[in-house]
């Protein structure tokens, strides 16, 4: 793995990592072999601690079991004398432990600066985190249209990324802490409001991955799940994101198609998969916040009296300042987009809105 | 030659310090304004009871919820439960879920397991074991009671009015920002935890002091019981963390209500520094939680195995030990947030904290190596503590270091850890504690039998409850969670299931000791044979716990020289005197 | 000899004080009252301590808006209030030598002179102080109104500024309350010689107070 900074070679030996770490065992803690070499490493020193742990453990409750029976009270029978400490034995059983707490933050500390420090030729890339949805922009500005009907129907986006290739993520929140959490990367990395943090990540090169699947086209890929791992909120359970690994080319290709669509339509419905659907459905059904379905003209009660018709200005007031109106039965919870969707943004999406009780296709393009 | 007796086993006129002294309101009366370190301990004792039960409550609910992978069950149930809005409110059942998690996490943090061990066993004990009447400051104790009183019913008014969702950690900006039509009850829960708070400083600086001051003639610091040991390292942890949390607290209520900027990055305000405020108290309060159990431990593994502590000073200074780096710490619960620098730091430091802890695991161990072991329901739960704490001990490993914790942080495998240290080892070491001195709090035996039911039940439950979830999140299974993918499906089952066995074990429990106080067998004053000074007492003891104050001629743990107070020295075979000294 | 009121027929409430039953003698019950008031000083110390290090804190993120935020304060009050603080501290001192020495008069004199320190302190910041900085619009974090800002954190500072010197104000108030409780005590003659303990920790309370100040004045007023 030349792309690979390589800090921790003391774990570089195979037969001793397939001999710490079979295959069952792997299987039984990760389910899974991590998605790149670091992630592995990752997985051989977490095996070793469990084995030093077993150990010292099962010796050590074996001794208690075998003292509980022998030494078991009698009647009649007193405890027979013994000493009551001996400076040796507690010498060795502070030594020896201390010995192996430093090997295991050494290999901790050398592997963390693997994960850590993001290699050079990153396809770079910005992730955006927000109640309760993921949102990847690429290098040229493109973001993914494709979701995936898996834990809530239409919100989980599928984020293409070329194998065998590092990409660095730029991250932000648009409100409260989120963390990005790729279990198959065996890394995760806080999402703060107001500040940029990193994480890379790259996948194996697919010929050497298992469990690969084929799209339609013959394309091999792999998919990864990516979940949030800093309680949020409500849907803090369903901010879940799927990573797809496909070949470098195909990703560069892919990467041109999503580039922002011309026709507004398609715009509009680009945007509302990657910052509405968490919260706002189009068949009807309550979420979060009010199902589009139908929306477009409708008059709308308001909490606290008074109602409102749906039209271009309220539609703008809502996502510029969702506080200042909230439809009856909901609660305020939107966040603001001010900042973050310009007029042709806000058309495009208007457009999209309009059509969603007519256009039964509305939901097509996944 | 042993310390002095009051009667031997003869019967005390004047009652013990449970015998009411006028009708029924007039004990109402007493018990309300007393200053006597037993009765505190007592009222403590249900009350931290009744606390648990409601957070178990709360987490039997939310395993319900993981019963299966994306179906809503606590939205129904908490919605009825409570009345709340929220019961209407749209979207999946996390709302609920997230409400009921942090009820569950604020309830068994503030008011269950931090006053816990200290505010009832320690109250009841820690006087009679230095040879006391009572601790250094009585009516400051009856204050601590009061206040902890009170500091609950904010916390639970804010539940009762639909509870919270910020977790009991409270998190800046998700905190903050919560809710902004509810904001009174995000307040009350802060101010409950804040309240809280003075209950625990007061607590434990009174602690400090008797243990000083109060100590009976001949008891020098090398003579105390170890539980006494473990109390005090407590307590000097209570005193200097809880005004850390206090201030956090504080300026998170100055920033729900006056919108200060202090955590908010909105307002140029840095949410970093709240993780560090809080877990600068938070990371300490659990050594608070768990050196209590170990001081039980060390009390209860000698008794029954009538064998002196195996190095009683390595006990003693690590007790001190684990007090003093618990402060150093505390960054190890933000590897995932923090810079490079200042997260390896923390890595090494966390790692020396288990030195000292493995040490007390050995000892404990080596305590029992020919002794003279009872099999009875304290002894059970005192080898069930060895078994689940180093569990618990042994898994802080992968977190504590630093490239698997960037894998482990945050999922289900934390969750495992802290149950196993804080449940596998301060709930049960706790179990233990009560079995072990029930006989002298209130006068009745406990049935052996029921007891030993409720062990089985407890372990096996509580291994099948959490042991997997180890499992769960070195898989990939975040925390806090009201739904996840399919495949953790399976596991999330055994695991509701065996909170159901758990739960079963602890009703046992509850059943077991209610009814002893009616079926009970009379308990004698040392129905143990144990060498510490509240055997010498009476069961239950008397207002001023001795007729006479105690001389100390020997070790707490002599059980090789002397015959415990109360017993017949045909009832307890002494071994052989040795040719030298076994010191 | 003292001058006990004529009409005080039995012998003072301080005289014939005897220790809780479970001390073994009242010196061993004052020396633990003493110990538990510095623990309990300790946990005061911490919690300004956090304070502190949020200060701290922010002072290192934004230093210019620090440097505008003590312009803006008059040290002049501040320095007043210093004064009288440590005017205080020395008399609440005197009231534990007195009631050492019996001196019933200058004890009750001391004590309320120095409750009156904290009540010129505590009006000399409300009025002349927060009342003046709040009509100009220099509040805390959201509520900041005050159109001549020239650095967007001023907020923050003012933030740091009113909870610090608010949980400060709080203490003082608190301790007052405690002085003039000792006060009315110190009438029926419940201190003397043999029995000070309660003025003795009020005492070494107020000091903190004194103390935690003598850190925030310049923090807050001095340092540019």
């Amino acid at each position: 793995m030349h792309h690979l900074s390589d800090f921790s070679m003391i774990l570089s030996q195979s037969w001793f990592d397939s001999l710490v770490m079979p295959t069952w065992l792997e299987e039984l803690f990760f389910r899974s072999r991590a998605a790149n070499e670091i992630g592995y490493k990752s997985d051989v020193v977490y095996t070793i601690i469990f084995w030093i742990s077993t150990i010292f453990f099962v010796p050590m409750m074996g001794l208690m079991f075998y003292f509980v029976v022998k030494y078991r009270r009698r009647p009649g029978v007193p405890a027979p004398r013994s000493a009551s400490h001996n400076t040796p034995l507690e010498l060795a059983w502070s030594v020896v432990p201390t010995i192996l707490l430093v090997w295991m933050f050494f290999a901790g500390f050398l592997l963390y600066m693997d994960h850590v420090v993001t290699p050079a030729g990153a396809e770079n890339a910005s992730l955006t985190a927000q109640k309760w949805q993921w949102r990847i922009t690429y290098s040229n500005g493109g973001e993914s249209p494709e979701t995936t009907d898996e834990l809530v129907a239409g919100a989980v986006p599928i984020f293409y990324v070329p194998a065998n290739v590092p990409v660095s993520l730029r991250m932000t929140s648009q409100d409260v802490l989120h963390s990005l959490w790729v279990p198959a990367m065996r890394r995760k990395f806080d999402i703060y409001p107001n500040r940029y943090t990193t994480y890379w990540l790259q996948t194996d090169p697919l010929e050497e991955t298992e469990g690969t699947e084929m799209l339609a086209d013959g394309t091999i890929y792999k998919d990864y799940w990516v979940f949030c791992a800093e309680y949020c909120g409500d849907s803090h359970s369903e901010m879940a994101a799927i990573i797809r690994s496909v070949p470098p080319d195909y990703f560069q290709q892919w990467k041109r198609g999503i580039a922002t669509p011309e026709d507004p339509w398609e715009w509009g419905q680009l945007l509302y998969k990657t910052r509405c659907a968490s919260c706002h459905t189009l068949d009807g059904t309550t979420n979060i916040g009010p199902s589009w379905k139908g929306v477009w003209g409708r008059t709308e009660e308001l909490e606290g009296g008074g109602s409102v018709v749906v039209d271009e200005n309220y539609i703008r007031e809502s996502i510029y300042e969702p506080a200042a109106k909230i439809v009856k039965g909901f609660k305020n919870q939107m966040n603001s987009f001010q900042g973050q969707l310009n007029d042709d943004e806000l058309n495009a999406i208007i457009t999209f809105m309009k059509s969603v009780e007519s256009n039964p296709n509305a939901e097509g393009g996944q | 030659m042993t310390s002095h007796d009051t009667h031997a086993g003869g019967h005390h006129h004047e009652g013990s310090y449970l015998t009411p002294t006028g009708g029924f309101w007039a004990t109402v009366w007493n018990w309300a304004t007393t200053i006597d370190h037993k009765k505190i301990g007592v009222m403590y004792l249900f009350a931290v009871l009744t606390m648990f039960f409601l957070g178990g409550a709360a987490a039997i609910a939310l395993r319900l919820e993981l019963l299966f992978p994306t179906q809503v069950v606590d939205g129904q149930l908490t919605g009825q439960m409570f009345g709340a809005a929220d019961a209407t409110a749209p979207g999946p059942g996390g709302k609920q879920y997230n409400h009921v998690m942090t009820l569950h996490g604020a309830i068994m943090v503030f008011m269950f397991i931090v006053p816990g061990i200290p505010a009832s066993l320690g109250n009841f004990f820690l006087p009679l074991m230095i040879g006391a009447k009572d601790v250094a400051f009585p009516r400051l104790n009856l204050m601590s009671w009061y206040i902890y009183v009170f500091g609950s019913i904010f916390g639970v008014a804010s539940i009762l009015l639909g509870g919270v969702d910020t977790g009991w950690t409270f998190y800046t900006p998700y905190s903050t920002t919560t809710d902004p039509d509810q904001g009174s009850r995000v307040i009350l829960m802060i101010l409950a935890a804040f309240i809280l708070g003075f209950s625990s400083i007061f607590t434990g600086l009174n602690f400090v002091v008797t243990v000083h001051k109060l100590r009976a003639p001949g008891m020098g610091w090398f003579d105390m019981p170890l539980f006494v040991w473990g109390i005090y390292s407590a307590a000097v942890i209570q005193v200097l963390a809880t005004p850390v949390i206090g201030i956090t607290l504080l300026l998170l209520c100055f920033e729900r209500v006056f919108s200060v900027g202090i955590f908010d990055p909105a307002m140029g305000g840095e949410p970093l520094l709240f993780q560090h405020f809080f877990w600068f108290y938070s990371h300490p309060v659990v050594y608070v939680m768990i050196l209590p159990g170990m001081a039980i431990i060390s009390e209860t593994i000698t008794c029954h195995a009538r064998k002196r502590i195996f190095g009683y000073r390595a006990v003693a200074f690590s007790s001190l030990a684990i007090a003093a780096i618990s402060f150093l710490v505390w960054g190890h619960h933000l590897f995932a947030a923090e810079g490079e620098l200042i997260a390896t730091i923390f890595s090494a430091l966390t790692f020396l904290v288990a030195i000292p802890t493995a040490v007390k695991v050995f000892n404990w161990l080596s305590t029992l190596y020919k002794g003279s072991i009872a099999i009875n329901t304290p002894m059970l739960y005192t080898l069930a503590f060895l078994f689940l704490f180093s569990i618990g001990g042994l898994t802080g490993l992968p977190l504590a270091t630093l490239a698997t914790d960037l894998h482990l942080h945050d999922s289900y495998f934390v969750v495992a850890h802290f149950h196993y240290v804080m449940f596998g080892g301060t709930v049960i070491a706790f179990l233990a504690g009560l079995h072990h001195w029930w006989p002298k709090m209130f006068g009745r035996m406990y049935n052996e039998f029921f007891g030993i039911l409720g062990f089985s039940l407890v372990f096996i439950g509580f291994n099948m409850t959490f042991f997997i979830q180890f499992i769960l999140g070195t898989q990939g299974m975040p925390r806090r969670y009201a739904s996840y993918v399919d495949e953790f499906h399976m596991m999330h089952m055994i695991s509701t299931v065996g909170s159901w066995v758990l739960a079963a074990g602890f009703l046992v429990h509850l059943v077991n000791f209610v009814t002893s106080f009616v079926i009970g067998q009379k308990a004698p004053p040392n129905p143990w044979g144990g060498l510490t000074l509240e055997w010498l007492a009476e069961s239950p003891p008397i207002e001023h716990n001795f007729d006479h104050e105690p001389i100390v001629t020997h070790g707490p743990y002599d059980y090789d020289e002397y015959v415990p107070p109360h017993w017949d020295p045909k009832d307890y075979p002494l071994p052989e005197p040795a040719e030298g000294s076994s010191h | 000899m003292t001058t006990i009121e004529a009409h005080d027929a039995e012998r003072p409430y301080h005289e014939t004080y005897t220790h809780a039953p479970h001390w073994r003698s009242n010196d061993e019950e004052f020396d633990a009252a003493k110990i538990g008031m510095w623990l309990f000083l300790t946990t005061e110390v911490l919690l300004f301590a956090g304070m502190f290090c949020a200060y701290a804190v922010f002072r290192m993120m934004y230093p210019q808006a620090f440097a505008n935020g003590s312009h803006y304060l008059d040290w002049r009050w501040g320095g007043l209030n210093t004064l009288i603080l440590l005017i205080s501290s020395f008399t609440v001192a005197m009231s534990i030598h007195n009631a050492q020495k019996s001196q019933q008069f200058w004890l009750r004199f001391n004590l309320f002179f120095t409750a009156m320190c904290g009540v010129a302190f505590l009006l000399i910041k409300f009025i002349f102080e927060y009342r003046v900085k709040w009509a100009d619009g220099k509040r805390p974090g959201e509520w900041f109104t005050y159109a001549f800002a020239t650095d967007p954190h001023e907020p923050i500072w003012w933030s740091i500024y009113y909870v610090a010197t608010g949980i400060h104000a709080t203490h003082v108030l608190i301790g007052v309350g405690l002085l003039l409780w000792l006060w009315r005590r110190a009438g029926k003659h419940h201190f003397g010689p043999n029995h000070y303990t309660a003025v003795e920790i009020t005492g070494l309370y107020w000091h903190i107070v004194d103390i935690v100040w003598i850190f925030l004045f310049p923090l807050l007023y001095l340092i540019h």
